[in-house]
């Protein structure tokens, strides 16, 4: 392996900390701008990628911590369930987002004292699986994608409610989704996908299962997808993405193959999609950044041990140590 | 405050030749502005008032004006003339009546006040000229013609709703379908004419007759700096009535419409999606007019997902009515294909349309219908672009997940010996002629290696024909490497002979030279070998 000297880098790729936490502190002062609304079903997951990034980053507290309370219990319904925003319906992704961002900041106990409840929570989640096919919807709907499976796992199990669900048929569910080729996708036959096969192989790392995935055939797999640039793509022949620096390492992390990828070439890669004066990460340099592209950046960077960053895990995308707080291990 | 009549000075007094004075006064000219033909009216019923300003204090004027503007002073207050005497009383009297001082007049005004208010610009309406401020007065006048004749429809529409009898005729109250199109008209031209007034916009939905009677239901406290942002107001109102509409759990042609309108100005808002379809299950509309309309909407925008879960669920509702008549069904998996064809034309690696298209196939059972429809079309995609993995993928799953020839719950990455023989040969060697087109391509590679393990064959039934793409292995000079996937199974093929020197040279090569930036993973496997 070649070595990490990182500090010999030149200036454009140092990451740039502190641009990136004031980007994220301006996001939600945007509020002038057609797109902040436009995207306002999407406004608690952005909390949970601001929020995370900021902690990986090292800067816990750049987001007021009672008001992101606030606004996460203003978010919440008689279900127990959360949607993206206050008078957007109840759904499983904002659910999950809305426990972790609790997770993250320990405020658990506010939503015992001021929400209503963590045992409501756990009931909407478990309420959306399908007893039969061990699935799970996004909502009272029906959709079924691997990514609901996943945040169900995900979240019951920050809240200690795994005994809620068929964790078992959950897990055959998961691999059922399997592929010829060593990876998942969102539904039986659907194609391989790299942010699919970190929901699949994430939500088997939750249940424990690990072991029902063939790791060399899906380590190859996944390695296949740095292309020469460094960066990697999400699927074969697709052009390569800051947010797969996530879902393909997150998932090399778990399965214990991530030195199967060159890191340095990805560690350049990345840090060259950095807006470097007003912050933030984009999908590929040059473009225009946005916090998502920015948390899983982070996050990936944070895999390959950047200095300075604080450790994430691979299955939770969040702090090594609030899983350690929370799960108590 | 404007000037009201009965409080104006009556005419008479007014014309009354004005007492004489030392400071003359300019006769008054044409006034330019509402302000100044205040200020000339007032002048002209308070004469001495307008003395006194001109000569800047009681002081400044004559003695002659002066005993005059107090002797009208005290005329005008009971308060001061408390203070006098009967008599001092009498005298001043006597005084005002010589002079003929008006002893009713307008109040004069504050100077600088605006008493006409401001319109939509914040321009005082005192600053218009007379002409606009008639042309103004004019829009009120119509504005409240139409609000009456506005009430007026609508009362008559809620004693149609509830069955009155006219009293004239005696015959129930009918609102015609032409009069709520006057109604309309009428809110329109009411809509102008506020928004020229006062600057005052209403709102599409709340001009629609069709719409009264609900309540928009205005975002929350955070969504309230709305109307103060450059936030597009149609896509505000829409939502508001979007939100009343679902509260209400309305489901109607015009909820239907509604959600049309969201959708169109903003297709990821995913509630809309939700609401809309159980619209369409509570009116029992036709599934396949709704599927025409997503046509439309799917072309233009690609990368939404929610319109894929839309189809899904449309898919599901309308499958119990066709599921017993094979023509129907037959006829809708081919509407489907051509729809899907086209979209993939435009972007052919389309994540939620290929999750969308196994589905169906799943769904509708279409493995072989319409002689192999679905696995000719996606050859065709493949002769278009043979890197093109999604479709590839879609290939194995039309292929080893047919019922007729699989077993059911087998994974894809097990053998199946359901699969008939010739099915294997067939696409062991449709993957070979694709990687003769491409040999760095990794798809066909990928499914090369499934197909032989779903046929339960060895790998080293291709050894020939991989060794095609590898010659003079380790010899630096002339070795030709033309694909590192070759190698890579050489390498697996060695390995499963036994033959673990040269398994090993083929993964040193690939980590050395023809494929260093996943080294890690060729050391990892030469060290495997060892194992």
């Amino acid at each position: 392996m070649p070595g990490n000297n990182f500090s010999s880098l030149p200036d454009e790729l140092q990451l740039a900390t502190a641009a990136h936490v004031k980007y994220i502190q301006s996001l939600d002062t945007r509020k002038d701008e057609y797109e902040y609304w436009l995207t306002e079903h999407l406004r608690l997951n952005g909390l949970y990628w601001g929020l995370t990034a900021l902690h990986l980053l090292g800067h816990p507290d750049a987001l007021p911590r009672n008001e992101t309370i606030d606004f996460v219990l203003s978010c919440q319904h008689d279900s127990g369930g959360f949607g993206a925003a206050p008078g957007h319906d109840a759904h499983m992704l904002y659910t999950v987002s809305a426990v972790q961002i609790l997770a993250t900041i320990d405020a658990f106990d506010e939503l015992e004292t001021r929400g209503k409840g963590k045992g409501l929570v756990g009931k909407f989640i478990a309420g959306l699986q399908n007893r039969e096919s061990g699935t799970f919807a996004g909502d009272e709907w029906g959709e079924e994608d691997t990514r609901f499976l996943y945040g169900a796992l995900n979240a019951l199990s920050l809240l200690g409610m795994l005994h809620l669900v068929h964790v078992d048929k959950a897990v055959q569910h998961v691999a059922a989704c399997g592929n010829f080729d060593g990876g998942y996708g969102a539904s039986p036959g659907a194609e391989s996908h790299a942010a699919q096969i970190w929901t699949c192989v994430a939500a088997l790392s939750v249940a424990g299962r690990i072991d029902l995935v063939d790791t060399d055939k899906l380590g190859r797999w996944l390695s296949e997808r740095q292309t020469p640039s460094g960066g990697l793509n999400g699927r074969p022949e697709k052009k390569e993405d800051v947010c797969y620096s996530w879902f393909v390492l997150g998932s090399l992390e778990i399965i214990g193959k991530t030195h199967w990828i060159d890191r340095e070439a990805l560690i350049k890669f990345i840090l060259g999609c950095q807006d470097t004066e007003k912050g933030g990460i984009s999908d590929r340099p040059g473009d225009a950044v946005d916090v998502w592209h920015t948390v899983f950046g982070v996050a990936g960077l944070s895999v390959l041990r950047y200095p300075g960053l604080q450790p994430v895990d691979p299955t939770y995308c969040m702090p090594k140590s609030v899983i350690r707080r929370v799960l108590g291990k | 405050m404007p000037p009201k009549g009965k409080t104006v000075a009556k005419p008479k007094e007014a014309e009354k030749p004005t007492p004489p004075s030392t400071t003359t006064t300019s006769s008054p000219t044409q006034p330019t502005t509402v302000n100044d033909r205040t200020k000339q009216r007032i002048e002209a019923i308070n004469p001495l008032s307008a003395a006194v300003t001109r000569a800047g204090g009681i002081s400044h004027l004559a003695p002659a004006e002066r005993t005059l503007y107090i002797n009208a002073r005290f005329a005008q207050s009971p308060t001061l003339r408390a203070k006098l005497g009967t008599k001092a009383q009498r005298d001043l009297w006597r005084h005002v009546n010589e002079a003929s001082l008006p002893v009713r007049t307008l109040l004069p005004v504050i100077p600088k006040t605006n008493i006409w208010g401001s319109d939509k610009t914040g321009r005082d309406v005192g600053t218009y000229s007379p002409e606009e401020f008639a042309a103004r007065s004019q829009r009120r006048n119509r504005l409240t013609c139409l609000l009456v004749a506005s009430r007026a429809f609508e009362a008559r529409r809620e004693r149609a709703r509830r069955g009155v009898k006219d009293p004239v005729t005696g015959e129930v109250v009918m609102v015609a379908e032409n009069e709520v199109d006057q109604e309309r008209e009428r809110r329109r031209e009411m809509d102008a004419l506020r928004r020229e007034l006062y600057g005052v916009k209403t709102g599409s939905y709340a001009q629609d007759p069709e719409w009264d009677g609900v309540v928009p239901v205005e975002l929350g406290e955070q969504e309230g700096e709305l109307a103060a942002i450059a936030y597009p107001e149609e896509y505000a109102e829409a939502i508001s009535y979007l939100r009343a509409s679902m509260l209400r759990k309305e489901y109607s042609p015009r909820t239907l419409r509604l959600t049309e309108h969201v959708i169109k100005l903003n297709p990821a808002h995913y509630t809309v999606w939700l609401y809309r379809f159980s619209i369409l299950s509570a009116l029992n509309l036709p599934i396949p007019g709704e599927i025409n309309w997503l046509n439309g909407i799917a072309l233009s925008n690609l990368k939404n997902y929610q319109i894929w879960h839309h189809r899904h669920l449309l898919v599901d509702h309308y499958y119990p009515t066709i599921a017993s008549d094979p023509a129907a069904l037959a006829s809708f998996a081919a509407s489907e294909t051509d729809f899907l064809s086209e979209i993939l034309e435009r972007d052919t690696k389309n994540y939620h349309v290929w999750s969308y298209r196994s589905f169906l196939v799943r769904k509708l059972g279409m493995w072989k219908m319409d002689n192999e429809r679905e696995r000719r079309s996606v050859e065709a995609m493949i002769e278009d672009d043979v890197r093109n993995n999604s479709a590839w993928s879609h290939r194995f799953f039309v292929v080893f997940n047919d019922p007729e020839q699989s077993t059911p719950d087998v994974a894809a990455t097990e053998p199946d010996p359901a699969v008939p023989g010739d099915i294997i040969e067939r696409e062991i060697q449709y993957a070979r002629n694709k990687i003769y087109l491409a040999p760095q391509n990794q798809s066909p590679w990928n499914y090369l290696r499934g197909v032989l393990v779903k046929g339960g064959r060895k790998l080293a039934e291709v050894e020939g024909f991989v060794g095609e793409f590898v010659k003079n292995l380790g010899d630096d000079e002339k070795e030709e490497v033309r694909s590192s996937h070759a190698l890579d199974l050489l390498a697996e093929i060695y390995a499963e002979k036994g033959d673990r020197e040269m398994a090993a040279t083929c993964l040193k090569r690939l980590g050395e030279k023809w494929d260093p930036i996943r080294y890690g993973y060729w050391e990892w496997r030469r060290g495997m070998l060892e194992a």
